[in-house]
């Protein structure tokens, strides 16, 4: 079953990568691709977890889960600043 | 007169934990996989509208904590069979922390669902006010 695990989540990285190239080509926005890319690479994360993990694969999940975080944060309070003077006008 | 030996309570409960553990992983790599096509299908077919993206992930954010709440169960069985004090330690640190992950993807469900709204009422707005 590692095996089986260890190709699905290869695969699930690989998706992350395509759809991300491919909708930062589609959109030019950053801001649109990177979540893509975060949340197909916590999908791939989430399922190496599925077997018994060591803490070091549980922490970089909990990291990735953080940079997540903060890449939305950063996204959302940058496209509010890009907005703003646009709204005052 | 033992009913059911440990042994065999062991064996039962060890099949039930890999049982458990592989539908998590197998909802969280349908739901990778789904998503992965709709990316396709937005970027090929929609790509002037990328507020799809985002409903795509939200899709994907279900399935995910879907996924993590079958690795939580699987790990509250796997107590079932803990005999020492250090493997349940560990397990508890485990469910902690998929715990807190399952927590902060909530949050960014209901955050994203949120702003998907905000657009939606942005964009209707401007389709009334635009002149025909």
């Amino acid at each position: 079953m590692t095996a089986a695990i260890t190709t699905a989540a290869l695969l699930v990285t690989l998706a992350a990568l395509v759809s991300a190239a491919l909708a930062l080509l589609v959109t030019r926005r950053p801001a649109v691709a990177l979540p893509v890319l975060l949340d197909l690479l916590l999908a791939a994360g989430l399922l190496r977890l599925a077997l018994q993990p060591s803490p070091t694969q549980l922490a970089g999940t909990a990291l990735l889960v953080l940079v997540k975080r903060l890449a939305s944060s950063g996204i959302r309070v940058a496209a509010g600043a890009r907005s703003a003077p646009a709204g005052r006008q | 007169m033992e009913l059911v030996s440990e042994e065999f309570l062991k064996d039962a409960v060890e099949l039930l934990v890999r049982l458990v553990e592989s539908a998590g992983a197998l909802v969280i790599f349908v739901g990778a996989a789904i998503a992965f096509v709709r990316f396709l299908d937005v970027a090929l077919r929609h790509r002037h509208e990328p507020h799809r993206f985002v409903s795509v992930r939200l899709g994907l954010g279900r399935y995910l904590a879907l996924g993590l709440e079958f690795q939580l169960a699987s790990d509250v069985l796997r107590t079932a069979v803990a005999p020492t004090l250090r493997e349940i330690g560990e397990l508890a640190a485990v469910a902690a922390i998929r715990t807190a992950l399952n927590y902060f993807l909530g949050k960014e469900i209901k955050e994203e669902q949120e702003q998907l709204a905000d657009e939606g009422q942005r964009r209707t707005a401007t389709t009334a006010v635009s002149p025909p």
